[in-house]
C-alpha cells in the first residue's frame, strides 16, 4: 500500500463512495496527487418533469433551489475528502461535472497521467439510494489506467 | 449566449412537411390514405391537405433563415431558438395523428374484438394519437435524446397546454360552468384534503422526515409534479426526497393513463364520469389531460370535465404550499419563514384568468350568438339530401314506432317520418329524449341521434376552437411526453413508494366509488 502517487477518485457520498475513499486514502503514498470526480446525474436535469401548470417563477425557484441543494451536499462532500487529503498529506483537488458517470469518469482520465482510477461497488439491491449506476462494462472496455472498484461496505 | 443553433434541421423539418402535404394534395398518398381509412372515410383529409403547407412554409423559411443567416444575442435569439423544438413536437404530433394512430387501428381491428367486450384491442386500451404521441415523446427523450436544436422549443409543449386550456373557456355554458365548478370543488376539496392527511398521517407513522412528508404530500394530493416543484423549496425537502417523489408520481401517473381509460371502457362510464374521475384520481395533471384526450379522442367533452378538475386543483395549489409553510416552520426550528403575499402571487396561475376572461367572453356572444349552446345551434333548413332519413332507416323506425307510448314523443316521430328531417326545435329535444330512453331498440336509436345531428351545427368560430384546443393538447401533451425521463420515473422508490402506492391507489378507487355513484352521466 501507499505506494500510488496519482489518483482519480470518482465518488459522490454514497456508502460505497465512502469505501473508496478510505481506499483511496489508504493507497497513497505521502504527497501523492488525488484528483476527487463527482458527477452530477443528468438525471437532475429531468426533475422538473412533466410539470405545466405552474409559472415560470415558480419552476426557476425550484430549479435554483434544487441547484443550492446539490451544491451544498458537494461542497460538504468535497470538504470531508479535502479533510481527509489535508490529514494525510495528500495534495487534493477536485472536479465537479454534469454527465454521465461513465462518461464522464473516462474523459476525466484522459485529462491526466493517473496511476490508478478508485470507485466504489454498485448499490446492492435493495439498498436506498439514487439510481444512477456507473456502467462498470463501458468503463473497463474504455479505460486504458488500471481500475480499483471497493467492495461495498456491507459485502 | 447565441441560443438559435445554425442547423438545416428545421429547414430538413420544413421540408418534411411540405411533402407530405404535396403528396396528400396531389393524391399520391391516396392508396395508403385508403388503407388507413379502413373502409370508412379517412377523418384528417381536410387537415393533411392544408396544416403540413402553412407549417412546412412557415418552417422551412425560419430553417433557411437560422442555417444561413448570422444570430445575436439577445430576446429576439432567444425566442427564435425556440421554433425548431416546437416544429419537431408538431412533426411528431403530425406523423402520430395522421399515420402512426391510424395505422395502430387498421391492425387492432384486423386483429378482431376482444372477447365479448365487444370492442377492438386500440379502443380498449386507448391507443389513439394522444395516448401515442406522449410515448412517441417519452421513446424520443430516452431512446434518441432530444437534440440541441430542439431543446429550447420543447419548452413550448407548457405554453401549448395553457393555451388550449384558455381557448376551452370559450366552449363551456354559465350552467355547465356552475355545476362542474361545484362537483369538482366538493370532489378535489375531499380528495385533496384527505389525501394530504392521509400522507402526514402515514409519514408521521413511518417516522419520514417534515420535509419529506410535505412534498409528498403537495405532490400525491394536489397535482404531482407541480405541486412537487411549487412546494419542495418552501418545505426545504432534501435532493434525494424530491428525486424519490417526481420518480413516484411520473412512474404512477403514466400507468394511470394507460389504466383509467380501460377502466373507464370497461365500465362503461359517460364522458363526464370519466372526466371527473380522472381529474380527481389521477395524481398527476398532465397525465389527467392524456387520459381525457384518450378516453375520447375526437371529442373535447370529456376533457371539458377533467380541466375544470385540473383548474380546480391549480386553484387550491397555493393555499396547500402555503399551509404546508406554516405546518413545517411549525415543525423545523430552521425553517425559513414564508411571505404569505409573496406565495400566494407567485403561485398564482395566471393562465386561469386567461381561461375566465375567454369564457367571460363567450357568454356575451362574441364566438357564438347567445342563443346557440355551447356554439352549437338548430337548423333544418342546412340539412343535405345526404344527411336526410333514408327509406331503410325510415322503415326502421315505423317498425319499432308503437313501442312509443307518449303522445308528444309519437307526434315528434311522426314528424320525422314524414318530413325526413327533424321537424323543429322542440321535435329535436323530444326526439332526444325518446334515444336517450332506450325505448326504441339500438338501431332505431342511432337513427334517431344522426337526425338530431343532422340538424344541429356548430358555429365556425367555435368549430375552429375545437380543433385549435385539440391541436394544442395533442401538441403539448407530445412536448410534455418529451421531458419524462426514465432517469427521474426509476428514482421512484424509498418511503414515497410505499406511501405514493397506498394513497395513490386509495385515492383512485375512492374516487372511481364516488363518481360512479354520485355523479350524472350528463350534466
Amino acid at each position: 500500500m501507499n505506494s500510488v502517487s496519482h489518483v482519480l477518485l470518482a465518488s459522490h457520498g454514497t456508502e460505497g463512495a465512502l469505501a473508496a475513499e478510505q481506499m483511496a486514502l489508504s493507497m497513497c503514498a505521502k504527497g501523492a496527487k488525488l484528483h476527487h470526480l463527482i458527477v452530477v446525474p443528468t438525471l437532475w436535469q429531468g426533475m422538473t418533469g412533466d410539470d405545466w401548470l405552474n409559472n415560470g417563477s415558480t419552476r426557476d425557484t425550484f430549479r435554483r433551489y434544487l441547484e443550492g441543494e446539490l451544491g451544498r451536499e458537494v461542497d460538504e462532500h468535497c470538504e470531508r475528502v479535502n479533510k481527509f487529503a489535508e490529514e494525510n498529506e495528500l495534495e487534493y483537488s477536485k472536479e465537479i461535472v454534469l454527465g454521465e458517470p461513465d462518461e464522464c469518469l473516462i474523459d476525466s482520465s484522459k485529462r491526466d497521467k493517473f496511476d490508478l482510477v478508485i470507485m466504489g461497488s454498485p448499490r446492492p439491491k435493495g439498498k436506498k439510494g439514487l439510481r444512477s449506476r456507473m456502467k462498470t462494462e463501458i468503463l473497463t472496455r474504455a479505460l486504458t489506467i488500471p481500475l480499483l472498484i471497493v467492495p461495498y461496505p456491507t459485502q | 449566449m447565441v441560443y438559435t443553433k445554425k442547423s438545416p434541421a428545421l429547414f430538413i423539418i420544413g421540408v418534411i412537411m411540405l411533402a407530405i402535404w404535396y403528396m396528400a394534395d396531389s393524391g399520391m398518398l391516396a392508396p395508403y390514405i385508403e388503407h388507413l381509412a379502413a373502409g370508412k372515410k379517412y377523418k384528417y383529409l381536410s387537415e393533411l391537405t392544408t396544416i403540413p403547407m402553412y407549417f412546412g412554409i412557415i418552417a422551412a423559411a425560419i430553417g433557411l433563415w437560422q442555417w444561413f443567416g448570422s444570430h445575436k444575442e439577445g430576446h429576439w435569439d432567444y425566442y427564435s431558438s425556440s421554433v425548431a423544438g416546437g416544429m419537431f413536437i408538431l412533426l411528431i404530433a403530425m406523423l402520430v395523428r395522421w399515420f402512426v394512430a391510424p395505422e395502430i387501428a387498421v391492425i387492432s381491428m384486423s386483429m378482431g374484438k376482444v372477447g365479448d367486450t365487444g370492442k377492438y384491442i386500440h379502443k380498449l386500451l386507448g391507443l389513439n394519437y394522444v395516448v401515442l404521441g406522449i410515448v412517441a415523446g417519452i421513446i424520443i427523450v430516452n431512446v434518441f435524446k432530444i437534440p440541441d436544436w430542439a431543446q429550447n422549443g420543447v419548452r413550448l409543449s407548457r405554453l401549448g397546454l395553457k393555451t388550449g386550456v384558455i381557448l376551452l373557456g370559450s366552449l363551456y355554458s354559465a350552467a355547465e360552468l356552475t355545476n362542474l365548478g361545484g362537483l369538482s370543488i366538493i370532489m378535489i376539496g375531499f380528495f385533496v384534503l384527505g389525501s394530504v392527511g392521509m400522507v402526514l398521517w402515514m409519514g408521521a407513522r413511518r417516522n419520514i422526515p417534515n420535509s419529506m412528508g410535505g412534498v409528498l404530500s403537495a405532490g400525491l394530493g394536489v397535482c404531482g409534479v407541480s405541486a412537487t416543484v411549487a412546494s419542495a423549496p418552501v418545505v426545504q425537502a432534501k435532493s434525494v426526497e424530491i428525486a424519490y417523489t417526481i420518480g413516484t408520481i411520473l412512474l404512477w401517473g403514466v400507468g394511470c393513463m394507460f389504466v383509467f381509460p380501460i377502466i373507464g371502457n370497461m365500465l362503461g362510464m359517460s364522458y363526464v364520469q370519466f372526466g371527473a374521475w380522472a381529474g380527481t384520481g389521477i395524481l398527476n395533471s398532465a397525465q389527467v389531460a392524456g387520459a381525457a384526450l384518450a378516453y375520447q379522442p375526437d371529442g373535447i367533452e370529456t376533457l371539458k370535465v377533467a380541466e375544470i378538475f385540473n383548474i380546480t386543483r391549480v386553484l387550491i395549489l397555493p393555499i396547500i404550499v402555503l399551509w404546508l409553510a406554516v405546518w413545517y416552520v411549525k415543525r423545523e426550528e430552521n425553517a425559513t419563514q414564508v411571505n404569505v403575499g409573496q406565495v400566494i402571487f407567485e403561485k398564482f396561475p395566471v393562465f386561469v384568468l386567461g381561461f375566465i376572461l375567454l369564457f367571460a367572453l363567450s357568454t356575451t356572444g362574441v364566438f357564438s350568438p347567445p342563443v346557440h349552446y355551447k356554439g352549437k345551434y338548430f337548423d333544418n333548413t342546412k340539412v343535405s339530401a345526404k344527411k336526410m332519413l333514408t327509406d331503410e332507416q325510415v322503415r326502421v323506425l315505423i317498425a319499432n314506432a308503437d313501442k312509443v307510448q307518449r303522445e308528444d314523443r309519437k307526434a315528434a316521430l311522426a314528424r320525422l317520418i314524414e318530413q325526413r328531417k327533424v321537424a323543429s326545435i322542440e321535435d329535436d329535444a323530444t326526439l332526444r329524449g325518446l334515444a336517450n330512453a332506450r325505448i326504441m331498440g339500438k338501431k332505431a336509436d342511432k337513427i334517431l341521434k344522426h337526425a338530431h345531428k343532422a340538424v344541429r351545427h356548430t358555429a365556425r368560430k367555435i368549430k375552429a376552437f375545437r380543433q385549435w384546443i385539440t391541436w394544442l393538447f395533442a401538441f403539448g401533451l407530445v412536448g410534455l411526453g418529451m421531458q419524462i425521463t426514465i432517469g427521474s420515473m426509476k428514482q421512484a422508490g424509498g418511503q414515497p413508494a410505499v406511501i405514493g402506492g397506498v394513497v395513490g391507489l386509495t385515492k383512485a378507487v375512492l374516487s372511481l366509488i364516488v363518481v360512479l355513484m354520485l355523479v350524472k352521466e350528463t350534466i
